[in-house]
This record gives structure tokens, sequence and C-alpha cells, in this order.
């Protein structure tokens, strides 16, 4: 038994794109590979699609280009694409797509699979992601942090640990991926919402004497001059059935705008109600409308399967800083017994692609929650099916060109979220969703006790100073928001 | 030293290292598994590169390695012994005058360092990277040439950092002592390795993330961050006030007498303070809890018998065991009570108070909350680490809901552990063959048990209708009409008890039961008359005897004497709630 890996690598020498692996056995399908890459749509700057091919004692793999370029690449877990020439491979066949041929050692000897296609879009993708990673749990946390990764390899660091302070990093959010402009909150004894714009960092106490309590849910006026909060009491209670675990919901919420160059909070009465509850904010694509999801206060918990949030919107004059007065609802979900979350529009103003799920305000716990696309022009909604899947489908973040969207989901095992990349075109249509590329990436993600938890582009990397940073938490010294009502 | 006195130490170290091995076998065995159950050590690169890879990284590896025998308790003990006789032997290396009373002197660092293991929030990285920085001192005392060892030494320091943490001190300081005691100029020595000491932590800052105040004091010596282990650091300065002790060239640190009078003292103290700092009744729970984890009812009996629990979480223990033989119904007021805390304790939100209780919701069949108290448990380990036991009821509780993919994660880890490898390969394999629940009958009960019908979210202070909906939804679920009427119970809530007790079955009514009736039927009718033929005459009489003696005011201690076994006794004298 000691000699089998050593025969297998020397198998695997002799082979690789050998005759004898051409003339495997025919398997008839396409291989069943982890991650599913079969007939994704992916960037030209993606990191080498590296996966596993589940029951193999080892593969063979040809990567062919249009241009009749290939590379081989072979195996005992995983491929190990060289990094160099897949990056070549791919920036030839921007446009086209590539012929992957898998081969597999089973028990019975190789098996050769149909070939399949991997399309490589002509749309540039944004530098890199960012993103929390923490364990699934509860209301205790353990390690977590912000984390960036290069997409066009597997680089990846830590901006901010909890290590560096007692606390809980919670909502970032970037100025359409602009890595200068970040609003970070971080919960718990040394509670702060960091604001950093250029190379200016502050710990700011978000909270004032007119809101509800600190800002979450951050998202940024075009103009970089405004940051659109909620304000939430979020509670968790705990189901006993096996099928749910947890029910994250607000007690109460509402929505306000921060003022960047007045240091000021800006509030108005008609999205700050007392018997409605609105959360998720989101500035249009031109600055001039708030997008935000309501629901009518209910009785907790009693009343919790019937808390639903529409779409709704509200004009904004950046230039006075006012809240409109008129609300106006964008999508009834209540009345389809839905409930709306994350409402995130295209940076081209075109589409909205928002989370529904059966109720409440928190679907990441809900398997039934999918992502929803709608067309700001004509006003229709439809399900993402694209890119759903069968479990959890939820928060979501746009691309700087708005081609390309990451968004969360739990379908690999139900509980540990991951990240897909999906291509989406000026029509509204996405392209099948690739997982988030690591080396060995069964290993990787089933070694990986982590979620991923809200995920948005950057489109270069992000210059926080870790220290400066950890120093500000940890002093008590804190800018106070001042208050404004909207005129 | 002499044959004798050469004779004399080695009888000292044996002596004193099986002193300590006794201790923590037999005196103190649960302290070590509750330090093993507050980590997963695995064998694989990706651990080892995760925990060597910050400052002390190495030391705290190995510290967990040595930690992972903690599971069974001779062989943690056997560990303990080994790092006390380690660091001994190592101070009394690193000491220059070779005398039996220094010898002696050598036992005092690990002697403190004893005091310091007796917490059970102690890690043994910090022990163990005290050794390495010394070991490290040691070895390089052995280089010959002036200036090779001099240059080994500014390498070690920046390299014993990372392995060992701040204690590199240690090394720091021998060096420099043993410099001088070799008649050297030390001073441009001292400099250069104390800067080189110094520079490492704010180094250190810009690489790990970790604040500054924990990079000089230690990442990984103590579980708890913001908590100093002054005692570790009293232990290492007693290393280097050992060896500046060795350097004295006077008389007094020599002589067979002198010698055993230093050990005497040395022991003596050492003694005195690790039984002080010893903590029984954390002990206690720690046993508790133990016996909890392998399902050893009748030894929790046989240990309440011979000392009645009084702690809300050993009580809790105590009641789960009388549950799981079937003895509650009739013998729960035998044993001290504490309310509706020693039945099932509110969550606290730390690493300790949700363990045994996930396990009274497990063996009810409330298998969300013990997911949910198992989770929360392992998330509050203070220094970030997991627990092979949290994980073996995380892959549990995710294969009776049927979450095989995430139980998968939970026991492919396992499989890289040295004791938990067989139970979570064995477990792999019954899911491969889809027959996990004909083999694991824990599993298949906890899988009948759980409600399915009903969806409610957890509440405190809802708990008896969430153990009526148990017993409803699987009449077979003896253990939550167990708890339900108990909890009726310990509230005092005689009506709320009267109202569930159509649920018992019992061709006799227990003794409990009957006692809470009876109590309700004196407090709600005048005389005895009508009482229903399921309560005994001799406990009426009882009750009645009861209440003479109550209402002549007989004392507290003369009641419990008489009395203390019933629920009468409990309801008048024990457990006062908030509302009463």
């Amino acid at each position: 038994m000691r000699i089998r890996p050593l025969a297998i690598l020397a198998l695997l020498m002799l082979v690789s794109c050998s005759p004898r692996a051409r003339h495997a056995v025919p398997a008839g399908t396409v291989p069943d590979i982890f991650p599913d890459y079969v007939g994704v749509t992916v960037p030209a700057t993606v990191a080498p699609l590296d996966f596993t091919l589940d029951g193999a004692r080892a593969l063979d793999v040809r990567v062919v280009a249009p241009d009749g370029t290939q590379f081989c690449s072979r195996g005992r877990q995983s491929t190990r694409f060289p990094a160099g020439r897949w990056a070549r491979l791919l920036a030839r066949s921007a446009g086209a797509s590539l012929s992957v041929t898998v081969s597999g050692l089973y028990d019975g000897g190789w098996k050769s699979f149909e070939p399949f296609s991997i399309h490589v879009s002509a749309d540039p993708i944004d530098y890199g992601l960012t993103f929390r990673m923490l364990e699934p749990g509860y209301e205790i946390y353990s390690r977590m942090g912000i984390y960036e990764r290069e997409l066009s390899s597997f680089r990846q660091r830590a901006l901010l640990e909890n290590t560096q302070f007692d606390g809980c990093l919670n909502c970032h959010s970037y100025n359409r991926g602009n890595p200068d402009s970040l609003s970070l909150h971080v919960r718990g004894s040394h509670g702060a919402t960091l604001l950093k714009l250029g190379d200016d960092l502050r710990a700011y106490d978000t909270k004032t004497d007119s809101t509800l309590g600190f800002c979450v849910y951050p998202y940024w006026h075009p103009s970089g001059r405004y940051i659109a909060y909620a304000t939430n009491s979020t509670r968790q209670s705990f189901h006993v059935r096996p099928d749910k675990l947890i029910e994250v919901f607000d007690l109460d919420s509402d929505m306000q705008i921060y003022d960047v160059e007045h240091n000021q909070l800006i509030t108005a009465p008609q999205v700050k109600q007392a018997d409605l509850w609105e959360t998720f904010p989101a500035f249009s694509a031109d600055g001039r409308t708030l997008y935000f999801t309501a629901a009518s206060r209910v009785e907790i918990p009693a009343g919790l399967t019937g808390l639903r949030y529409n779409l709704m919107k509200v004009s904004f004059d950046p230039e006075t800083g006012t809240i409109g007065q008129d609300v106006e609802t964008v999508i009834d979900a209540a009345s389809r017994m839905k409930s709306v979350a994350f409402p995130r529009p295209s940076y081209d103003g075109r589409f909205l692609i928002y989370t529904l799920s059966d109720y409440g305000t928190f679907p990441i716990w809900h398997h039934e929650a999918d992502l929803w696309v709608l067309d700001l022009q004509t006003g229709e909604s439809r399900p993402l099916d694209e890119v759903n899947s069968p479990d959890t489908d939820s928060y979501h973040a746009w691309s700087g060109n708005s081609r390309w969207i990451v968004f969360s989901s739990r379908r690999t095992d139900g509980l540990y979220t991951r990240l897909y990349i999906a291509h989406f075109d000026e029509n509204g249509v996405a392209g099948k969703p690739f997982m988030l590329p690591q080396r060995n990436p069964r290993k990787y993600y089933d070694d990986l006790f982590f979620s991923y938890n809200v995920p948005e582009f950057v489109s270069g990397p992000v210059r926080l100073d870790r220290i400066r940073a950890q120093k500000l938490i940890n002093a008590p010294e804190r800018v106070k928001f001042g208050f404004r009502w909207s005129d | 030293m002499n044959r004798t006195q050469k004779i004399a130490g080695a009888l000292m170290t044996v002596l004193s290292g099986a002193a300590v091995y006794s201790f923590f076998a037999l005196r103190y065995p649960y302290h070590l598994h509750f330090q093993e159950q507050y980590q997963l050590f695995e064998f694989t690169w990706g651990y080892f590169s995760g925990v060597a890879g910050v400052p002390g990284g190495l030391a705290d590896w190995a510290g967990r390695f040595l930690t992972q025998f903690c599971y069974y308790a001779p062989a943690g003990a056997a560990v303990t012994a080994l790092v006390f006789c380690a660091l001994q032997l190592l101070t009394w290396a690193a000491c220059r005058q070779r005398t039996l009373p220094v010898y002696a002197l050598s036992f005092l660092p690990s002697a403190i360092l004893l005091v310091f293991l007796c917490d059970e929030h102690s890690l043994l990285g910090g022990p163990v990277a005290l050794i390495l920085a010394l070991a490290a001192s040691v070895l390089c005392r052995r280089v010959a040439s002036a200036r090779v060892r001099r240059v080994t030494e500014a390498v070690l320091v920046p390299a014993l950092y990372m392995a060992c943490g701040p204690l590199v001190v240690v090394f720091v300081l021998v060096r420099i002592l043993d410099e001088g005691g070799r008649g050297g100029r030390i001073v441009a020595l001292a400099a250069v390795l104390l800067a080189i000491a110094a520079l490492c932590p704010p180094v250190a800052a810009r690489l790990f993330p970790y604040p500054l105040g924990r990079l000089y004091l230690g990442v990984h010596y103590y579980r708890y961050h913001n908590i100093l282990p002054g005692l570790l650091w009293i232990s290492a300065l007693g290393v280097v006030v050992t060896v500046l002790v060795s350097l004295s060239k006077g008389r007094i640190l020599s002589g067979t007498l002198r010698g055993v009078l230093v050990f005497a003292c040395v022991a003596g103290a050492g003694t005195f303070f690790t039984l002080r700092t010893a903590d029984p009744v954390k002990e206690e729970w720690m046993r508790y809890d133990f016996m909890v984890r392998m399902q050893m009812w009748n030894r929790i009996m046989m240990a309440a018998d011979r000392r009645n629990p009084d702690n809300p979480k050993t009580v809790s223990c105590l009641n789960l065991a009388l549950s799981k033989t079937g003895r509650m119904p009739d013998h729960q007021f035998e044993y001290f009570q504490n309310g509706p805390e020693g039945l099932l304790p509110e969550f606290v939100g730390d690493c300790t108070n949700p363990v045994s209780t996930g396990e009274i919701y497990w063996h009810l069949g409330m298998v969300n909350t013990a997911q949910r108290f198992a989770f929360e448990a392992q998330e509050a380990i203070p220094d970030f680490q997991k627990s092979a036991r949290f994980y073996q009821r995380l892959a549990q509780t995710n294969i009776v809901n049927g979450d095989t993919d995430v139980a998968r994660k939970y026991l492919k880890a396992l499989t890289h552990t040295a004791f938990y490898r067989k139970w979570a390969r064995e477990t792999l394999s019954l899911l491969d063959a889809g027959t996990v629940f004909e083999q694991r009958p824990e599993l298949a009960r906890a899988r009948d048990l759980r409600l399915r019908e009903h969806d409610f979210f957890f509440s405190g202070t809802e708990m008896d209708s969430m153990l009526g909906l148990l017993k409803v939804e699987n009449p077979s679920n003896t253990m939550a009409l167990d708890y339900l009427m108990a909890w009726c119970l310990l509230r005092k809530d005689l009506d709320r008890f009267v109202e569930c007790i159509g649920l018992v079955e019992a061709p006799v009514m227990p003794k409990a039961y009957q006692e809470a009736l009876l109590l309700r039927w004196v407090l709600t009718h005048s005389n005895f008359e009508g009482l229903p033929a399921y309560l005994s005459p001799d406990n009426a009489l009882r009750i009645n005897n009861f209440i003479v003696d109550m209402q002549a005011k007989s004392p507290e201690e003369e009641m419990r004497r008489k009395y203390g076994d019933t629920y009468w006794f409990y309801y008048y004298y024990r457990y006062r709630s908030s509302t009463q």
C-alpha cells in the first residue's frame, strides 16, 4: 500500500496527455467536477479554475483555446493549472470559449469525459473582492476578519481581524468598489464606524440622541459625499425544528443618510416611520433615488412569519441633501407573501438585484432565498434562475462596470456560504456562475470552517493601515455624528 | 556534587515528578479533561502552519500536542509531570554552581509553574515556551567559540521569539548571566540581545494581527488574552533568579543538609500554594461534566450520594443522571435542588456554561438547541481554538438533522486527530453505507425524539411548553415528561404541575408527584376527605406532621433532618424565585 502514491505519480508521468489517457473508455457524459465549472462564463483575468474530479483517483485535463493553443494538467486530487499559461490562454480566448477535456482514473481504469466549455467574456472584471469571513454561528463570534482576494490570483490577505481588538467586524462598503472610500462597522466593547476617505481614517460614534442606534448596512452615494445607513434594533431567535436554525429580525429600524462633508446624519419622518421598519438602503446610479426595504411593524415573535418587506424608493436631492416627501412602493412583495432584502442597483442604472424569501429581513438563514432581478426601465421583475440554486442564494454586489455580480450561496452543503461570480449582460441575462477559484478547491473548501460574508468588488488593493485602524478602534475617542432633519 | 548528593538530587526529581503525577492523576484529573476539550489538535500541515505561524506559535503547537493526551487523565498527568521535570532539569543545566542546594533551588521555577497549571485556563504553550527558551540557552552554552556563540545568540533571539514568544527574554537573560559567569564583557552583548528582543514585538506587530501588548506579553500562554499569566512570568523570573544565585561562589550554597533543607522549603511552598490554588468546586463540576459526557449515570448517582452537589451546573448534571436512570420522579428531592437553574441552566455566553446544559438538551431530543449550545460554547473559547468534543457533538446534531454534508466536514476534521479519529472514520463509513442510525442508537434516539410537527422559537421562559410538546409529539420521551414535571415543581408552579399531571402514565404515582399533589391538596382543602386513591395515606400522614411541625416553628435544620427528602421541604425552605 505504501507505494501506491508513488506508483500513481509515476503512472501519471507516463500517461498524462498520453495515448493511454486518450484511449480511455468514453464515459459519454461531461465530468462531475468540483466546483462545477462546466459551461461557466468567466472574465479573462480570473485565476486558474482548478477543480477536482469526484470519485477519481487521478485526473488528466487538456485545456484548448480557440486558436489551438493548449496545455495539460494532471493531478491526484486536483488540477494545478500553471498560472502564467492559464492567464495567456484566457487572454487569447476573450470573447470565445475554452474547451476542457477531462479523463479520470477509476478502479476500472481511465475514463474520458465529453469536453465542456468555459466561456471567456470580453467584459473586464474588477481587481478583487473583499469579504468578511467568520463561522456561520449564532450570537457569539470567534475569530473573524475582513479579507481581500485578488481575482487574477489566489492571493488573499487580511485587512483587519478581531485578534487586534475585542469586537465583531461587521458591515463594510466601498463607493462603487473604490478602495479609498470605505465604511466599516465594528461592534462590541470597542464599537465604532471606521471611515476611510483616501488616506484619512477616523473612528466615529454613529449613534445620536435623535436616532435609533448605530449606523449599519452602508451604501455610498455615487458622489462620495453621502452614505445611506440603516439603524436597526436586531435580535435573533432559534428554531427548534430541524429544517430551520436561526431567525434574525429587527424590533425596529429606520433609515438615515450621512453627510460626509458636514458630519451630519440626515433623516426624515417618511423614512423613520414608527409603524414601518425601513432598512437596506441603496442609492440609484444617478444618486437621485434612494431604494430601501420596508415592512409594517408586527408583534415579535408571534408575527414574525408574517413580517414581509417591500422594495420602496424615495427621491433624494444630493445638492441640498434633502429626502423627498413621497415614498413609493417599487415591488409589493408582501402581497405575494414574499419579502425583499438587499436591493442593489447596477451602477449603469439599468437593473436592480434583490433577494426574495418567504418572510423576514435576513434571508441568509432561509433556504428558499433566491436572487431576483428588476429591470428598472420596464419595471419587470424575474427570478435570476441562471444563478439560483435550491439552497440559499443571497447577498450580492455589482462590479464597477455592472457586467459581473458576486453573490453568496449555501448550495454546497446548506450551511457554509461560498462566493459565486456570474457574468451579467446588458440585456439582464446572467451566465452560469462560477465558484471563487482556489488551488485544490475540494480540500480548500472542505477544510474551511469560515463562511464568506458581505462580498464587495474593489477596483484595486485596499490600503488600510491595520495598525492605525487597530489603535483607533482600541482608543476610547470617537468622532460624534451630528444630526439634522431633512428639509 | 558527590555520589550521595547526585543520588539525592535524582531522588528529588523522581519524587517530585511522582508527586506531580499523583496530584493530577488522582486529585485533579478533571482539570486535565477540561483542558483537552477546548482544543482540536489536528495532525495536518495546515493546522501546524496556522498555529506555528505566529509569535510563540511553535511552543503553542507543541503545548497543544501535549494537551491532547489529557484525553486520558493519567497520560495528561504524566505529560504534566514531564513538563515539570524538564523545566527543573533545564534550570539545573543552566546553573553554573553544581551543588545540591542549587539543584534543590532549581525546583523553584517548576514549583511556581505547577501552581500556574492549576488554573484551568493556563495553556501548556507557556511552559513549553519556557522550556524551549531555556533549552536553547543550555545548548548555546555548549558552543565553545565565543564569537560563534555570540552570533548564534543574536540570531537565535528573533528565531526564538517566533518559536516561543516573549519568553525569549529568559533565553536572553540566562545567556547574559552565563556569559557574565564566564568572565566575559557582557555589557555590549546584553545591550545587543536586549535590543533585539525588545524590537521583536514591534516588528511582529507589522506582520501579525495582534496588538503590541499581546506581542510583548504572549499571545497563547493563557486562554484569556486580557489576563496576564503572572505565575508563568514569575516562574520565568524564578529561572533567571536561580541561574543568578548559582553564579554565587559562596559556601552557603553547598552541603547535603542545606540541599535537603532548600528542597524541603521549595517543595513545601510548592505544595502549599498548589493545594491552595487548586479549586475543588471547579474540579467537582468538571467531574460531573465529564461523567455526563461519558454517560456515567450510576457514577454520578454514587458521587452525589457521597456528597450532595449544590452548584446549579453540578445539580443539573445530577438531575440528568436521575432522569436517565428513571429515578427523577421518585428521588429528585432527596438531593439538594436549587430551583430551575439546577434543572436547565440558562444560557450563558461563555465556553463552560453551555457545555453540560447542551448535553441535557441533546438527551431531551432538542437537537437544534444542543447544536446551538455546542456551537456557542465553541465560539466562546477565548483563544479562538476549536474543540474536538464540540465537533463531535456538532457532527451528531447535523447527522440527526439530515445535514450530512456539514456533518462530514466536522467528521473529516476529527479524522486528523489522535483520539477521535476512530470514531470519526467509523461514522463516516456508516454515513457512506447509509446505516448510521442503525449502528449509532443514540443518533436514532435523538432523531426520533426531536420535534417535527411543531416549530417555535426557543424560549427559556416557556420551557414547560417546549417540554410538553416534546412529550406530546413523542409519547415515548419520558425524559421530557420528567423535566416538564420537575420544571413545574422547581418553579413551585403547582397549578401548571396539576395541568400536566395527566401526561403521567406511571402505574404508581411517583413519590415527588404525590408530595406535590398532597401539598396542593392541603393548600386548597381543609381536610383529607376525598383524597384520590393514588395518593398514599402514609404520605398524607407525613405532610400532616410536616404542617404541624412547621406551624410549631421547628428549626429549619430539624425540618431538614425529618423532611429533607420531600418536595414540601423544598417548597418552603429552598429556592426563592424572583417572583416570590
